[in-house]
């Protein structure tokens, strides 16, 4: 129906008017007392208002009314003459002698333009309400995005929900954490009465879902947050509106939340709420795999340093007896017990050479547990590197010469000094030149040389590219050279493994620990360089390695 | 005869040691523990130490502390011998006072060389 107001002292127009709208289609009301006008729009908005020109206080009446019912047509009831200021406030003019018909038509007219008017505003709202939740979900999502916290996970969820849809009390059970926890966000205080029937509430929702399973009301922790702490919640929270969401992902369940508003919630709120908590249970589950990915990291670095610790323990406890039997070994080859024999002689060298053998594999052992572990005291300090060339070739000459292979350094001149600890560089260097001693054979060349290179010059071939990255700068380069049996390509890697050679039978002929390399590599990465080779079967082998020049 | 002490809660090893430097005509007195090491440092006051590192009571580096802050031992030379444990490299960087250091497994014509040039 549609609600018309009639206003006017002079009955014989409120005749008139009853007439064309006493009708079944409208709802036709009169006043001409305006004294009583106000009291009467309060309790019931009409739709069009007719108001008599000639009625005393004509505008501010008409301010009034403005005031209550902005939205009411008003049409003014003019006599020939229209006051031209009654066409600010007037949606449309009728006089009283204007035929029914076109009275009626005006009417409709401004009808529809209102109802247009209104189902316009009303969309702009829907838009708009649509628009600021879009924008709420998207910072929600962000925020997700954003940590791997599982309890901030869970906060940005409430937050999300909060900007979304307003709520008075959202009640989130999470499962995240090592105990289950009940998280009330509420508008108002809540008393211990009002949280105790929470708990229950949870606790029935929780047996619902997970069957089965149990939630211990008695050990359940409530962790509580109020925005008006002045104000109280009663039991009449549990009449509001709610929603329910579980919070899963698969099989995995992080808990669920509930949420209470005083009015009721649209199917675009269901909507939304429903999105956010899908939405924050993929980070859920992300932040639960990097935790275990953190804890199993954790592990793994403490059987690392465990398996250290138990390399370095035992190499003492060998070092001890080995340290025994090593000076029975002298003692009883140095005749001070008695002549030796030519044949005891030869089994008395056989155990010396193993015990020096197994002395060196303790060593090495302990050296690599040692960096491992990041217990390797380092010495840098300035030096040359051609000293150290130096040293190893005039400490290795000799047992060259015994192999009747040529031993030659080529060492570029002017090579500036560089921070490296020449004990341990040293190490590195002995162990690559003994290792081409004892893979070449007779009447062949091994040359150390070195060089200042530019990091854009060094060339690594394919196998060694991906694991020698981050080169930049100048460097002092050294190369081994021989001409010996070479490595096969798909061993070439392997050679810098830790105990890969151990496998290799051809170490064990030449008595190698199959250690050495790694300790080599090790011992470069230590000094920001890098070791690698190229080598070639039955053609020989280079080993590279360059330290930085600081 | 010069009198060497021998610290070493290994007794192979003391055994060894005292046998060949007997063979190159030192005195040779023997403790396997720190403690009574320690006293016999005291009681005979040998003319050179070589002492173990790791032992039972009373460890190397210790006694060769108190020796050398001892006005009455402080010039005896001392050999410590270690044998890189993890224990010991805890203590790598203590002032200890050792006037020479040797690693098992060591050469024992080695360890007569060191005694002979501060001996003789």
């Amino acid at each position: 129906m549609i609600k018309i107001l009639f206003i006017s002292e002079n009955n014989s127009q409120i005749d008139k008017f009853r007439n064309i709208f006493g009708k079944n289609l409208y709802d036709f009301d009169c006043i001409s007392d305006s004294a009583l006008l106000i009291d009467t729009i309060n309790g019931n908005i009409p739709d069009i208002i007719f108001f008599d020109a000639e009625t005393p206080n004509l505008k501010d009446l008409n301010k009034k009314i403005k005031q209550i019912c902005e939205n009411t047509i008003i049409i003014f009831l003019v006599n020939e003459k229209i006051d031209k200021e009654l066409v600010k406030f007037a949606n449309a003019f009728v006089t009283s002698d204007m035929p029914e018909d076109l009275i009626t038509s005006t009417v409709n007219v401004n009808l529809r333009m209102k109802n247009a008017l209104e189902m316009l505003s009303s969309s702009n709202k829907d838009l708009a309400d649509s628009l600021y939740r879009l924008n709420a979900l998207y910072s929600t999502s962000s925020q997700f995005a954003g940590t791997l916290d599982k309890d901030k996970l869970i906060q940005y969820m409430i937050e999300g929900m909060d900007k979304a849809l307003s709520f008075s009390l959202t009640s989130t059970l999470s499962l995240c954490g090592d105990e289950p926890v009940l998280i009330l966000n509420s508008l108002y205080e809540l008393s211990d009465e009002l949280i105790s029937a929470l708990k229950f509430r949870c606790v029935l929702n929780f047996n619902s879902i997970f069957e089965g399973q149990n939630l211990d009301i008695e050990t359940l922790k409530v962790i509580k947050h109020v925005k008006y702490p002045a104000s109280r919640f009663t039991f009449t929270l549990f009449q509001y509106d709610n929603m329910f969401a579980k919070i899963s992902l698969g099989d995995t369940n992080f808990g669920f939340v509930e949420i209470f508003k005083e009015n009721s919630f649209t199917p675009e709120d269901s909507t939304c709420f429903q999105t956010i908590a899908q939405q924050v249970a993929l980070p859920l589950k992300s932040a639960t795999l990097y935790q275990e990915l953190i804890e199993t990291n954790a592990k793994l670095e403490k059987l690392e340093r465990l398996k250290s610790e138990f390399i370095s323990i035992v190499s003492h406890e060998l070092r001890t007896p080995l340290t025994s039997i090593k000076n029975s070994l002298d003692i009883l080859g140095s005749g001070r017990c008695g002549e030796v024999t030519q044949s005891a002689e030869k089994f008395l060298s056989m155990a010396m050479r193993n015990v020096k053998r197994l002395s060196e594999i303790i060593n090495d052992l302990l050296d690599l547990s040692k960096i491992e572990a990041g217990k390797m005291d380092f010495n840098f300090a300035p030096a040359n590197i051609n000293t150290v060339i130096g040293y190893v070739k005039t400490a290795l000459s000799e047992v060259a010469k015994s192999k009747g292979l040529n031993l030659t350094t080529d060492e570029a001149e002017n090579l500036p000094e560089t921070q490296f600890d020449a004990q341990r560089l040293e190490q590195v260097l002995t162990n690559l030149v003994s290792n081409a001693i004892k893979f070449t054979s007779e009447g062949k060349n091994i040359t150390i040389s070195s060089k200042l290179i530019n990091a854009s010059d060094i060339q690594i071939n394919d196998i060694f590219k991906p694991e020698i990255k981050n080169l930049s700068g100048d460097y002092i380069q050294v190369c081994v050279a021989d001409e010996g049996i070479g490595i096969d390509t798909k061993d070439l890697l392997r050679a810098f493994d830790k105990f890969a050679q151990i496998e290799n039978s051809l170490s064990r002929k030449a008595g190698g620990t199959g250690l050495g390399l790694p300790i080599a590599k090790q011992l470069l990465e230590a000094h920001k360089g890098a070791i690698w080779c190229d080598s070639e079967l039955n053609k020989g082998s280079k080993f590279y390695f360059v330290i930085p020049l600081n | 005869m010069k009198k060497i002490l021998i610290v070493d809660d290994e007794q192979d090893i003391v055994e060894s040691l005292k046998f060949v430097l007997e063979t190159a005509d030192f005195t040779c007195y023997c403790a396997y523990n720190g403690e009574d090491g320690l006293r016999l440092a005291k009681e005979i006051v040998p003319d050179l130490i070589i002492l173990d590192v790791m032992m039972p009571k009373i460890n190397g580096y210790k006694i060769s502390r108190l020796l050398k802050y001892d006005a009455k031992y402080k010039n005896i030379p001392i050999l410590m011998v270690t044998a890189r444990s993890q224990e010991e490299d805890k203590l790598i960087g203590e002032e200890t006072g050792a006037d020479e250091y040797i690693t098992k497994p060591f050469e024992l014509d080695e360890v007569v060389k060191i005694v002979e040039k501060y001996l003789k």
